[in-house]
């Protein structure tokens, strides 16, 4: 059972993000950590190598710069190896030219299974890995909440607003879990210390075979053409008790017609 | 080295989590309950595979030892070939959780280093088995019991605690005091002077080593003591009227002082004990630094925070002084460690005395610039204040470090 995790590098959600002027994109300049939404799709996929008893897990990421920070924390959890894409013609690469991107790569490591996460907590557009599934010609199963192989087959249970579907497909297929699938291990010491010497395979997308041309600014369908800040929370009115604080209260309340 | 390295930057981001998700929403059990802290340490433990290490590690000693004992020690091997950085991976854990619980580092250090670690050098391969990969783990409390209420300080020459041979078995008489883990231990090594009945003044007697089991009849653990601080590390007494106990728990089968045991193996504990005291004091430090410039920044009076005076800037500036010069002597530990080296008596007893002083201080000034808020257990700088002036207490007062290092300078 060979699973392949998308996992991408973002900048620290914790530090304040900054936006390229030009472009608008978001700047990927400093150190890259291991998108939180993405550890779930590693523990997913390290319990189901576990519980098939063979195979590993391979871990496949877009970034900037060759950055690895975040790679290494998802190979100290326990994936075996990773293959980064970092090539200087991606900088401003829409979904589509990632997933075109992704897909050639997971290609290569010839999974049963491709794990994402539903969304990536900095673009957060959620239509990557569907896309990937696309171009390979692959089963996608979004949303899940429990991710099972019973023999050659994949049964997901697939959160919905009202509940849950029970899915059933063939693999090889890609499926996006949600925060709910598992619980995230810590790496453990023995495996931070044995990261550093797992196997990272960069590539460029001459190495993929992918045209520059369809990758790029120059192959982006989709472009931000113009960012706003979010408005800000109006501040609450302060009442001063002048004795008929009480009153005013009852009126607000009343003007709500909660009363 | 001058700063982590990514590798062990990893390692403190990891425990970080870990200490907020597991430690931090039991602070007000851990220090202002009752609540023994062994159940945290051993999730840490599982966590980050620590016991596994244990065993791993504890297979390594018992064949070593047990191929004869040409058996070099850990401390030994790593004198020969440098520990690779292994200290720091050790050192790492103690410093964030003492940004908390410095009592859970005093528990767990006790159990692991003290007691277990002297099982472990002078213990017979049975020995070894018998107690000592219980403790490795953290399955089992581990106690390490030399101070007695009338020698602290003087440990070793003050001690009253006896063992009398009677046949094959001695009996054991004494009350120890100050014990961590005391309460709890499962496992107690307990030294005593052995009483042949010759006339050798009581001061010079040999010190013979024992391990005891909880419940063993004669053999009393007290409640833990009411005391200033460190409430996460349950502390107490213990009383023994006439225990008895066969050869097999006389550490290393054997009366004769062999090089490591009874006075040297006290003795030997204390490099190690003082780097990690300088670690303690590092975390300590660190942490009362953060809240105080958040604190000075955030503070408004008179229009300005308080951040802008200078009596304010002069503490800030003090503290991360002491930070820098405490990060400082525990790199230069872990650097030696890797280079195969060793800090001498005196260096560790000077990293000591130092680190323990400065976290004091630190921490008492932390509890100045909050004012008010200082002395309420919310803002927890008064917690850490008091947790660090047992640092100037305990692995030797700070009056003891002085005459150590002072001892060695006049020798020289
Ligand atoms: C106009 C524009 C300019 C861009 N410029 C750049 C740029 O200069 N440099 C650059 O590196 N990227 C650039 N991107 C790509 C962008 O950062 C995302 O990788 C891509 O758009 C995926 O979108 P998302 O973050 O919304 O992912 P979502 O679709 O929300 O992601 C869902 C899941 O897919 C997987 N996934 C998504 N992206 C990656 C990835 N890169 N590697 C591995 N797994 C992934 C993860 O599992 C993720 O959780 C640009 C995007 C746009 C729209
Ligand atoms: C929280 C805590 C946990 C502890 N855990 C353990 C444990 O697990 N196992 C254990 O065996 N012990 C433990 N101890 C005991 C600790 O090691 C002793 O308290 C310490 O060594 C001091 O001994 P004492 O208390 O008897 O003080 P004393 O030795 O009585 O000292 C009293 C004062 O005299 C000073 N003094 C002593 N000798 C000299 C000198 N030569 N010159 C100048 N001044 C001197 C001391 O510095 C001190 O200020 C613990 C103590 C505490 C507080």
């Amino acid at each position: 059972m060979n699973v392949v995790v998308c996992v991408k590098q973002i900048p620290d959600p914790a530090a304040p993000p900054s936006l390229d002027p030009g472009t608008n994109n978001l700047i990927r300049a400093g150190k890259l950590i291991l998108d939180d939404s993405d550890a779930y799709g590693v523990e997913m996929a390290l319990q189901l190598v576990d519980k098939a008893g063979e195979g590993e897990v391979t871990l496949v990421s877009m970034t900037p710069n060759g950055e690895t920070s975040g790679l290494r924390t998802a190979l100290a959890m326990g994936a075996a190896k990773a293959i980064l894409i970092s090539d200087d013609s991606l900088a401003g690469t829409d979904a589509l030219g990632t997933a075109k991107v992704l897909a050639a790569a997971i290609k290569r490591a010839e999974p049963d299974l491709i794990l994402a996460a539903t969304e990536s907590t900095d673009g957060y557009t959620g239509t990557t890995p569907v896309q990937i599934a696309e171009i390979l010609g692959l089963p996608s199963v979004t949303f899940a909440k429990k991710v099972e192989i019973d023999g050659g087959s994949l049964k997901v249970e697939r959160q919905t607003e009202a509940g849950y579907d029970e899915v059933e497909s063939p693999l090889p297929a890609l499926v996006t879990v949600t925060a709910g699938v598992v619980e995230p291990r810590y790496p453990s010491f023995k495996g931070i210390m044995a990261a550093k010497s797992k196997p990272v395979e960069t590539l460029t997308i001459a190495d993929l075979g992918i045209d520059a041309g369809q990758v790029g600014a120059i192959g982006a369908r989709q472009e931000i053409t113009d960012v706003s800040a979010s408005e800000e929370r109006a501040s609450g009115e302060i009442v001063v008790d002048e004795g008929d604080a009480h009153q005013r209260v009852i009126q607000f309340l009343e003007q709500l017609k909660v009363l | 080295m001058f700063e982590w390295s990514e590798e062990q930057l990893m390692v403190r981001d990891t425990i970080r989590r870990f200490i907020e998700a597991e430690v931090v929403p039991h602070i007000d059990e851990l220090e202002h309950g009752d609540l023994p802290p062994y159940d945290i340490i051993r999730k840490l433990y599982a966590t980050f595979g620590m016991d596994q290490m244990a065993r791993d590690r504890f297979k390594i000693q018992l064949d070593r030892k047990r191929d004869g004992d040409a058996a070099e020690s850990p401390v030994e091997r790593a004198e020969r070939q440098g520990d690779g950085g292994a200290a720091a991976m050790t050192l790492i854990p103690i410093v964030e959780l003492c940004h908390y619980c410095p009592g859970i580092v005093t528990a767990m250090g006790v159990s692991v280093g003290l007691a277990a670690g002297t099982i472990m050098k002078q213990g017979t391969p049975a020995q070894m088995e018998r107690w000592g990969l219980d403790l490795l783990t953290m399955d089992k409390v581990g106690a390490w019991a030399i101070t007695e209420p009338d020698s602290g300080s003087d440990a070793l020459g003050g001690m009253k605690s006896t063992a009398r041979r009677d046949g094959d078995e001695y009996i054991l008489n004494g009350n120890k005091t100050f014990i961590t883990n005391g309460p709890y231990a499962d496992t107690i090594v307990f030294y005593a002077k052995l009483d042949d009945g010759s006339d050798t003044p009581i001061r010079d007697r040999k010190v013979l080593t024992f391990v005891l089991d909880r419940g063993m009849p004669g053999l009393d653990q007290s409640e833990p003591f009411r005391k200033m601080g460190l409430h996460s590390s349950p502390t107490g007494e213990l009383f023994l009227s006439d225990v008895r106990v066969g050869k097999d728990h006389l550490l290393g089968e054997t009366e004769d002082e062999k090089k490591g045991s009874g006075r040297d193996s006290a003795k030997g504990n204390f490099v190690t004990e003082r780097a990690g005291v300088a670690a303690m004091s590092l975390g300590l430090i660190e942490e009362c630094l953060k809240l105080s410039v958040a604190y000075a920044r955030d503070r408004m009076l008179w229009g300005q925070r308080i951040g802008d005076r200078q009596l304010i800037q002069l503490k800030l500036a003090k503290m991360e002084i002491a930070r820098l010069n405490v990060q400082n002597l525990v790199f230069r530990h872990i650097e030696l460690s890797a280079a195969g080296k060793s800090l001498t008596l005196a260096e560790a007893s000077a990293m000591k005395l130092y680190s323990a002083q400065a976290a004091s201080e630190v921490a008492m000034e932390a509890v100045q610039l909050f004012g008010g808020n200082g002395y309420m257990a919310e803002f927890r700088v008064e917690q850490l204040a008091r947790d660090a002036k047992v640092f100037q207490i305990y692995a030797g007062t700070d009056e003891i470090q002085v005459t150590h290092i002072a001892k060695d300078l006049l020798n020289r």
